[in-house]
Parts: C-alpha cells; structure tokens; sequence
C-alpha cells in the first residue's frame, strides 16, 4: 500500500490546478495583511488607552487584551460573520468579517508586546531625555521608540507566524484562502493526499524562515546586550 | 438598531442548554486529553532533543518544527482526508482529531519542556552525576521536579491555546461547543445569541484554568534559599 500511494502520488493533479492554489495562497497573504494592520492600530489605541491614568480606560483596555486573548478565534470568527449581519443590517464578506476579527484579535496580542518593549525602555533613558528638556515628541522617537523597536521586532515577527496560521480559519466561513482550496480540490479529485500534503509544505515553506527570522534577531539582540 | 437589541431573545440558549452542556463537555473533553497526551509526548520529545546522537535529534527537531510551522486546521484535514491513504484506513472524526490536536500540542509542549530542562543549573546535573544517581533517577529526581516549575506558567498558557485549538476542530464535525452552537443556530437562526453565549463560556473556562494556572503557580511556588 505504502509502495503503492508514493508511486501513485500524482504531480499533475496540482500542477494542473496549480492557478487556484496560487489563488488561494494570494488570499492567504491578503487577509494576513488586513488583520496585520488592524492589529497594528488597534495595538497603539490599545496602548495609549492603557497609558491614560484614568482607571476606566485602562480597566476597559486591560479587559479587552483579556477577552480576545482568551477567546477562541473560532467563535469570534463565526460571531463576526453571522452577527454582523443583524446587528448592522448590512451583509458582510467574509474575508472582511474573517480579516477584521483575526486583526482585532492581533491588537490584543501585539498590544501586550507594544507594552513589553516600551517597558523595556530603562527609566533612567526617559528622566535623561527630560532633563536635557525634551519635548514629548522627541522624546518618544528618538529615544523610547528606538529603544523598544529593537526589543519587539522578533515577538512581533513570531506573532506574524501565528497570524499566517490562524488565517486558515476563515476557511470555515468560506472564504477561499490556500486551506479552503486544497480541501476543496481534494473533495473534487479525491486527491487529499496530494492537495494537503503540497499545502503542508507550502505553509512549511512560508512559515519556517519567517520563525528563523525572528529566532536569529532575538539571538542577536542577546548577543548585543551581552556584548 | 433599536430592533436589533429588542428583537434578542437568549431564551433559546436555555432552551438548548444540555445541547450546551454535552458541546462543553466534548470541548473539555478535546482539550483535556490533548493537553495531557500533548505534554507527555512534549516531555518525551524534549527528553529526547538532549540525546547525544543526531538520529535522534535531528528528526525530533524536524518534527517540531514542522508542526509549530504548519496551521492546526491543515494538520487535522490532513490527519482526517490524507493519512487514510498512507493508512489503509480511516479514522473517526474523534480520533482524527485528537490526534492531530496531541501532536500539535506536543511539539509545542516540547519548547517549553525542553526550556524549562535548559533552564535548570548545570550544577544540579554535575552534582546528581557526582553522586552517581542513575540517569533514570537524575531525570525523575533532579531534574523533571526542577523543571516542573519552570515550565507551570508557559503550560497554563498552552492549556488556554488547547481549549482555543480545540474549537478549530469542529471543522472535522465533531459536536464540540463551536460545533453545537453552529448546528442550533441552522435550525433557530439565532446567531447572536448562540455565539455570544458560545464564546462566554469558552472565555469564562479560559478564565478559570488561567486562574488554576495562578494557583498551582503560588502552590508551587519555588523558595528561593
């Protein structure tokens, strides 16, 4: 049987709908695109409600990282695409609810390593910066930003990896990205074996060096604070 | 939106609350075996990285890597549609399921163990081997208590990634709470009601294992001498 299934793993079947695997991995990178920049600005309003000293916005805030870190993208995904509908009285896409709610998602996760790199900012850096009478603006991109950018850069790259991966579920609503396509080719050609094994390695391939990436920066940060 | 908020009616989460109850309990029920069949294959797969031949390493690396890489969704179609045909026969959704969702949680498990083992002195492994210990007993005596501790707050983050990957697995219909609320919902067509009341439950079970997570940290908190 084993002999059997490598001889006949048949090349041509994707090869032949090699188009709408393309397809599918171009939706992949939209939707990680759309849910990466909401995250990104979620993860900044995020940030600057949390830094009020009002207690409501940041209880509000430190509530929100709490629920959506907690909750599985699943439901908040399901939630999105049929409750939207009703609540706003208008139909949604589901790349648009899928993308949206994976960001909203991502503004919880990045919020909290927006925060672990401005912490990382020693408090002798900002009173220096203070006292030589810097003004706000400066003080934040010339020496708090700087400082915490090299601290975030590779948690932020690793929560790309797992933004790529939660993509997949906006198959489940529909939407045709690289898993949706694979499966469905699979249920078409009764070829699973070869559609979702390509896409393992597709992912693999796409994945793998981004995670490399982020592991090397972090080696070299280490290397500098130690150096 | 004055009708939306009048027309909700969350009756008929009461109405369907064993059907509730029974999606929960198949959700714990994922979760639980795949975080504790996850951690036990991660303690063998970490175990084994420290091996000094590449035969073994090398693959339990590549293993790692891989599943880390690919998405849980994709392994669990592959472990349902495409391993039968290396198999020669199917699995049950189940089975599927809580396959792929132990391997996924191994490899994962695996990272924090293999840290929590790298994390410990060098020291404890010089002095248990100058006293001898065999290294069955180093690992059980020494080290694993030692790294327990270590690893107790990164597993109580893994035990919240389990009860959110197990909701991916509904896709393979299995009657999981995801799934439970997807089904009322194609009969009642409440989806407000049904998700919201789906996705409280899920946070409030997240909000109670981090709360145990706290605990047991505090329970075994390490006194430092």
């Amino acid at each position: 049987m084993e002999g059997g299934l490598f001889m006949s793993f048949n090349l041509n079947v994707l090869v032949g709908n090699s188009s709408a695997l393309v397809a599918g991995l171009l939706l992949t990178c939209l939707a990680t695109l759309l849910a990466l920049m909401v995250g990104i600005i979620g993860a900044v309003i995020l940030q600057v409600l949390r830094s009020y000293p009002s207690l409501i916005s940041r209880g509000l805030t430190e509530a929100y990282i709490c629920f959506f870190r907690t909750t599985p993208e699943m439901v908040l995904i399901f939630w999105a695409y049929f409750c939207m509908p009703i609540a706003l009285g208008w139909q949604v896409s589901g790349l648009a609810a899928g993308s949206v709610t994976l960001g909203l998602v991502a503004a919880a996760y990045l919020a909290e390593i927006l925060r672990s790199g401005i912490e990382s900012v020693p408090k002798g850096q900002i009173e220096a910066g203070q006292s030589l009478g810097l003004h706000k603006f400066p003080l934040w991109y010339r020496i708090i930003l700087p400082q915490a950018v090299t601290v975030m850069v590779a948690p932020f790259i690793n929560y790309l990896t797992e933004l790529i991966k939660n993509t997949t579920l906006l198959a489940a609503i529909g939407v045709g990205e690289l898993a949706f396509v694979a499966y469905n080719m699979g249920a078409q050609t009764f070829r699973y074996f070869e559609f979702i094994t390509a896409i393992g390695i597709g992912y693999f391939a796409l994945i793998f060096p981004i995670s490399m990436l982020a592991h090397y920066l972090e080696q070299r940060k280490l290397r500098v604070v130690h150096a | 939106m004055d009708g939306f908020w009048t027309s909700l009616d969350f009756g008929v989460v009461w109405r369907f609350r064993y059907a509730f109850l029974n999606g929960l309990g198949i959700t714990l029920f994922l979760s639980a075996v795949g975080l504790f069949g996850g951690v036990l294959l991660g303690g063998f797969i970490a175990i084994g990285t420290f091996a000094h031949s590449r035969w073994i390493t090398v693959p339990l690396r590549g293993f790692v890597e891989f599943m880390r890489s690919t998405p849980l969704l994709m392994q669990a179609i592959w472990v349902q549609f495409a391993l039968p045909a290396l198999l020669g026969f199917s699995l049950i959704p189940i089975q599927s399921a809580l396959l792929a969702l132990t391997l996924n949680v191994g490899a994962y498990a695996s990272e924090i163990i293999r840290a929590g083992i790298a994390g410990i002195g060098k020291g404890q492994l010089e002095a248990a081997r100058a006293l001898a210990l065999p290294t069955p007993l180093v690992w059980t005596k020494v080290l694993l208590p030692q790294a327990f501790r270590i690893v107790l707050p990164p597993l109580t983050g893994m035990a919240i990634s389990t009860i959110k990957a197990s909701a991916i697995l509904s896709i393979l219909a299995i009657n999981d709470l995801m799934r439970v609320a997807t089904r009322i919902n194609g009969f009642t067509f409440r989806p407000v009601e049904l998700f919201t009341a789906a996705a409280l439950i899920f946070f409030l079970v997240g909000l109670l294992v981090s709360q145990l997570g706290y605990w047991a940290e505090r329970r075994w908190r390490v006194v430092s001498s």
